[in-house]
């Protein structure tokens, strides 16, 4: 197949220890004289998703990328709009004026001054095959990192590792809930190491995580029923090459299910997103990069995390709307130029998995249908 | 465009010909509409005392007058707890809050309720089943001394109360039977009586009726392949079924009935049908047995079905409830951050808080957003639970019929019902779990007769 792909591969060293971890000796093992292990059955191999977190670059104590400190949330803001000074205050002017604003956010100016992530290094991925004043470096030096997100997310607490409670919680849901089962298969498959021409099918699995156990850690070799009833807004299919054991896939509209607890159902649709990852025949592991609506993010976010949640991790929805709809750099509106739409980068890893397809999942009612992919524009 | 007709399970059908138990000791001031009521344990109880049948809850303990009677369980919340505590003085009193207490939000407390000058008292709201001074425990039927040292009747040392929104028997619009996520605020329940189902089941309310499931929560099924008192489940069958065994002493009763079908093998029928659990089934509540053909979830009691018109329509986590176009049905839910928990999500209360949220106060943006289910002007439903009202849509409260402006609109639970704006397409749940705290507090959730991940909890 002809290599049209025009993406460069981010081998940084964070995500190089990511792969590093996991990858391990026993998995070239695994790997037969051919290049294609024994888990490769008809040229397809299935993997699931048990990581994903935003791509947040940090730096001890956050002094090179927010040397201002990190955001305020709910919490600091509502302090500060209604100091307690004694004047006594509606419920309705404060709390519930503040809780409009999580739903109806505005780009009219306010009164905190939102910190963005700076510095001149990010993970991500160069999606627009341009070097931008605004563009980083990734930590391996590859220049034109497309990741707005990061400068509107990085100096809030919440997408910060260890401790930030969506960095947290969002992958411990993720595991818990089989609503968040999502998997990709492989076809085509005649090498992980080199093959120009595969396919890539997304689906929404039922089942459990295969854990050891601890619990923690994610076995290889589990099956997954495809949910063929109700996951089929989460079917995609796309192309990819493998290139020295990295698929790296083309640009494709994905739809990722991403709900919290508290009986959500929520979803992130990426535009134009695309895979770099370290394939194995028991992980795959890298960074998936597009472009998120701006709109749709703001949605998911607070139809996830309540502004209680928020607060535990000083994230301010209508501030981080503020900020996104600043950055946003993809998709501009047809009609007005502006931009609808930020680009963004997560960190992943897949475990190998056995896809079980079952008879309606091909078969599909109505409403399951699959998707047909449109070519990523910016 | 699926009808309702066609929805969920098909169990209405599978057990449309089965045996009705007569509950004994109901008072049926009010009959629902449906062909199966659940039959329920008879205990002893004070005179005037008894228990209705009802359209979604089940059967309901009731006072004199045939109303629904109440409790308030205490409730742990983010901040403290609210709520009544078992054999002690009822918490809701003649006081009238003014202050929000801060139990269920991000900010501090103090801040100046809604509407003060129309805003009831507890006791306003929830009525005190008041005893007689002499009266007499009976079984769990104890007097509990208020504050002003009168007595409340009590059941199973829960003070018992009726609602300001209950107008006649079978209405249990105070609240409801069917359990909520986490961060709901603390309600009310209905008080009731027992179901009448042996140690090794349940029943849970869910959005499609009363759900047998066993004792541990998974769902109960039963198979049309099956005869009356006879398992053909053998075999291949076994490896996707479980059937539900009954020890060697128990005894059939009522509606339950059991089979042996080995020697030394009995197993437990409802309704003369052998009862089986789903080998794949992961989750409490599931429906996805009843996909598999000849298959069905099992209810001691179906709910009447929505007017005619709506429709079910498949979305990304199971099956909601949809207007004649398609267009997803929600519901709004509200009780305020008083100590009292009082509901803000009728036309009766404040409507800041829906305003808030709809709208970002602004009533015509919410009514753009969150538009009401119009009904036509002869809507007319068999039972209490669907219904229609008038109302003035910029003011959200009730409104004369035919008024200037008025809407004329559906109802479930005499609250309104509502589609959003967002969603494009028939399954899109856009706004589910719109509002503070995941739409649980103040805000808006899909109308999910079924979910296949969250353990079908409302």
């Amino acid at each position: 197949m002809k290599q049209s792909l025009k993406t460069k591969l981010i081998a940084s060293s964070a995500l190089a220890a990511i792969c590093a971890l996991a990858i391990g000796a026993g998995t070239a093992g695994a790997q037969s004289a051919s290049d294609v292990p024994a888990v490769v059955k008809d040229g397809k191999i299935g993997y699931v998703l048990t990581h994903r977190y935003w791509a947040v670059y940090q730096t001890p104590e956050g002094k090179v990328e927010c040397p201002k400190g990190y955001n305020d949330g709910p919490r600091e803001q509502f302090k500060a709009l209604f100091p307690e000074d004694g004047t006594k205050r509606t419920l309705l002017e404060t709390q519930l004026m503040r809780e409009g604003r999580q739903w109806f956010p505005t780009t009219s100016e306010e009164q905190f001054t939102f910190k963005d992530a700076g510095g001149k290094i990010s993970y991500g991925m160069d999606l627009d095959g341009k070097v931008k004043d605004t563009d980083f470096t990734s930590p391996d030096g590859v220049k034109g990192i497309d990741n707005q997100m990061y400068r509107a997310m990085g100096c809030i607490s919440n997408y910060r590792a260890p401790e930030g409670t969506i960095y947290h919680f969002e992958n411990e849901y993720l595991r818990r809930y089989n609503t968040n089962r999502f998997m990709i298969e492989l076809s085509g498959v005649d090498s992980l190491v080199n093959d120009d021409d595969v396919t890539i099918n997304s689906y929404r699995g039922m089942d459990q995580l295969l854990t050891d156990a601890t619990g923690a850690n994610f076995i290889p070799g589990g099956t997954q029923r495809i949910d063929g009833r109700f996951g089929g807004y989460v079917r995609a299919t796309w192309k990819a090459k493998i290139v020295d054991g990295v698929l790296i896939s083309e640009p494709a509209d994905v739809t990722i299910p991403a709900s919290a607890t508290f009986d959500t159902s929520a979803f992130q649709v990426f535009k134009g997103m695309r895979f770099q990852l370290k394939l194995t025949a028991e992980r795959a592991e890298g960074v998936m990069a597009g472009y998120v609506d701006v709109a749709a993010f703001n949605h998911h976010l607070n139809t996830s995390w309540s502004t209680h949640h928020q607060s535990y991790g000083q994230l301010s929805a209508p501030s981080m709307y503020r900020a996104l709809r600043r950055l946003a750099d993809g998709y501009p509106d047809p009609k007005t130029g502006e931009m609808t739409a930020i680009s963004s980068a997560l960190l992943v890893k897949f475990t190998q998995v056995y896809i079980d397809h079952p008879p309606q999942a091909t078969a599909a009612n109505g409403s399951v249908v699959p998707q047909t992919v449109q070519t990523s524009r910016q | 465009m699926r009808r309702l007709g066609s929805v969920v399970s098909g169990t209405a059908a599978a057990v449309a010909a089965l045996i009705v138990v007569p509950a004994a000791q109901a008072q049926d001031k009010y009959r629902p509409p449906v062909t199966e009521l659940e039959d329920y344990v008879r205990e002893p109880m004070p005179p005037g005392f008894g228990v209705q049948h009802t359209d979604v809850d089940g059967p309901v303990f009731v006072d004199a007058h045939g109303m629904t009677l109440y409790k308030w369980p205490l409730k742990d919340l983010r901040n403290g707890d609210t709520g009544d505590r078992k054999n002690k003085e009822p918490f809701c009193a003649n006081v009238k809050y003014t202050e929000n207490s801060g139990l269920m939000s991000p900010y501090p407390p103090g801040l100046v309720l809604p509407e003060l000058d129309t805003r009831p008292t507890c006791e306003q709201v929830w009525h005190p089943v008041v005893a007689p001074e002499d009266a007499k425990d009976v079984g769990k039927w104890t007097t509990l001394k208020r504050y002003d040292g009168t007595k409340q009747w009590a059941h199973d040392g829960l003070p018992l109360y009726t609602s300001i929104l209950d107008k006649k028997p079978g209405e249990v619009y105070g609240a409801t039977a069917r359990e909520t996520a986490n961060d709901a605020p603390a309600l009310r329940e209905p008080a009731a009586p027992k179901p009448n189902v042996p140690p090794a089941f349940n029943v849970k309310t869910v959005a499609t009726g009363r759900l047998l499931v066993n004792h541990v929560g998974f769902s109960i099924y039963v198979w049309d392949k099956d005869g009356p008192n006879k398992s053909n489940c053998y075999n291949e069958c076994l490896k996707d079924w479980t059937p539900v065994q009954a020890p060697q002493t128990a005894q059939a009763q009522g509606e339950w009935g059991i089979i042996e079908r080995a020697p030394g093998i009995k197993q437990w029928t409802y309704r003369t049908r052998p009862v089986y659990i789903r080998v794949q089934d992961r989750r409490f509540r599931s429906m996805e047995g009843s996909d598999v053909p000849g298959w069905h979830n099992v209810y001691t009691q179906k709910d009447p079905d929505p007017p005619q018109g709506f429709t079910v329509q498949d979305a990304r986590i199971g099956q909601v409830l949809a207007d004649s176009t398609g267009k997803t049905i929600y519901v709004y839910n509200c009780a305020d951050d008083a100590l009292d928990q009082l509901y803000c999500d009728h036309p009766n209360a404040p409507q800041v808080y829906r305003m808030a949220i709809c709208g970002g106060n602004d009533a015509a943006r919410c009514l753009a957003t969150f538009p009401y289910v119009i009904a036509p002007a002869n809507a007319k439903t068999n039972n209490l639970i669907w219904g229609t009202m008038w109302i003035d849509p910029m003011t959200g409260k009730k409104a004369e019929a035919n008024a200037k402006g008025a809407l004329h609109i559906w109802t479930f639970r005499d609250r309104p019902i509502y589609t959003h704006s967002g969603d494009i397409k028939p399954g899109d749940t856009n706004a589910d779990a719109w509002g503070e705290f995941n739409g649980y507090r103040n805000g808006f959730k899909a109308f999910w007769l079924r979910d296949d991940f969250l353990d079908n909890v409302s």
